[in-house]
């Protein structure tokens, strides 16, 4: 497997290069063109060798999905027994961004997964009973195991160490390590904090370990283009 | 007429400059800014001609400017920021997804061509085809990526900017079926045929639409 990312940071393309018989999985709708040998085939998003009840689990999960993240209920699986290309780009103008996953793990916002090949197990995390009041949705995606990962963001992609603690507003987070432990809170503390500050919510990292953030924000957009809409 | 594109890849601003009485064809609502001697006529070159363009989702006039008395500057842009690009009609004819059009020499004559697959898509896929010889310019949304087919390939109908005529094309369902076709999200696909070369915009409107608009509140009746 090959991959290519070209346009960065607006309008970010992949282009992936598949060997005979490789499998690509991709958020659905995500595909811009194909070799046309390659078999696109719709499967729920459940985990790797999931049972009947993984499969109903996963169900219920890619509608809650659905509902809080925003995110699609199915993915595609591209593959040929000749191999191809595929050109993946995700709705909104940002960057993509390769993850290569030995064996750690990762947690990313709901709506920033892209593509994975290899052996990547997907699983939803619950962000905690304070994140439910963040636009962003209440739920991580927790990607470990061995392969490649793909992201994509609204905006560029910066990577920060967290080095003890950081803050980061929840709006802007694309991806942290597993290592860390999270906690959403409201910037300033308390009730003021959060009403006041304009921050919405953060979410205060603590321990060593790499946070991915992006320079814009699809709430911050949305809360600016609603009350220019006429009524 | 001279093209100069500025501000590529993501701010594009088509720049031309046109000789004394030569003119160039725009979609209307593409003008920016011209100098004072261009002369601006508004055409839709017949009735039905008009109509059928309306029906594919542009609109019903297009605007002519001719320079008189002396050289003239006319600057064109495109609504979504992306990439533009200038194609060389006459040794080569293309086919532009209509919203990728944004002008073209007098000298080249504009067809306007409804797939019927477009029709049901959403994506609005309906095909200007070129015919005569001079330039024709091109906007995208997002980068512009040029892929040569040689043999066959299938692009999202969303990401469609523009191809060489050469290619035979089939507007139809990205998977095997109906249902998992619109379960996939990728609509509808164009399955190109041939040899020739293809440019691809990295960003589909309709579905950067949906990403935004599904997060605004419902419009009030």
């Amino acid at each position: 497997m090959q991959q290519m990312i070209k346009h960065e940071p607006t309008f970010s393309m992949l282009q992936l290069s598949l060997a005979p018989g490789e499998v690509i999985v991709a958020e659905a709708g995500s595909m811009v063109a194909r070799t046309s040998n390659l078999t696109m085939e719709v499967k729920m998003n459940a985990g790797r060798n999931a049972g009947f009840f993984g499969k109903m689990k996963a169900f219920f999960i890619a509608l809650i999905r659905k509902m809080v993240g925003g995110e699609t209920f199915f993915v595609n699986h591209f593959s040929s027994p000749q191999g191809g290309w595929v050109w993946l780009a995700p709705a909104m103008s940002g960057a993509v961004r390769h993850m290569p996953f030995q064996g750690n793990a990762m947690l990313f916002s709901a709506g920033a997964y892209l593509a994975h090949h290899g052996e990547i197990d997907l699983r939803m995390r619950w962000g905690g009973l304070r994140s439910i009041f963040a636009k962003e949705g209440a739920f991580f995606v927790e990607a470990s195991g061995q392969g490649d990962l793909w992201v994509t963001s609204y905006g560029a992609i910066d990577e920060v160490y967290c080095n003890g603690s950081y803050i980061v507003d929840t709006g802007h987070i694309v991806g942290f390590d597993a290592s860390l432990d999270f906690k959403i809170k409201s910037p300033g503390g308390g009730l003021m904090g959060f009403v006041a500050s304009g921050e919405g919510l953060v979410c205060e990292f603590t321990g060593q370990g790499r946070i991915l953030v992006q320079s814009r924000n699809t709430g911050s957009l949305v809360s600016w283009i609603t009350p220019l809409l006429p009524g | 007429m001279q093209v100069n594109l500025l501000y590529r890849p993501a701010q594009s601003l088509a720049q031309c400059w046109l000789a004394p009485n030569e003119s160039v064809t725009a979609e209307s609502g593409a003008m920016v800014g011209m100098s004072t001697n261009v002369q601006m006529s508004t055409q839709s070159g017949g009735i039905m001609k008009g109509l059928k363009r309306m029906f594919g989702g542009e609109s019903f006039f297009r605007n002519t400017f001719t320079a008189s008395g002396g050289q003239g500057e006319v600057l064109f842009a495109t609504p979504l920021p992306g990439d533009m690009a200038v194609l060389d009609v006459g040794y080569k004819q293309w086919c532009v997804q209509n919203s990728a059009f944004v002008a073209c020499s007098p000298t080249v004559d504009v067809k306007t061509r409804a797939s019927f697959g477009g029709m049901f898509s959403g994506a609005g896929l309906f095909i200007l085809e070129s015919q005569g010889q001079g330039q024709m310019i091109i906007g995208a949304f997002g980068a512009l990526e040029q892929v040569v087919v040689d043999g066959s390939m299938v692009i999202d109908t969303g990401h469609l900017a523009a191809w060489e005529s050469t290619l035979q094309y089939t507007v139809g369902k990205s998977g095997s079926g109906w249902i998992t076709s619109w379960l996939s999200g990728e609509g509808l696909v164009c399955h190109f045929q041939g040899q020739g070369i293809v440019y691809m915009q990295s960003r589909n409107a309709l579905e950067y639409g949906q990403a935004i608009g599904g997060m605004l509140p419902p419009r009030q009746q």
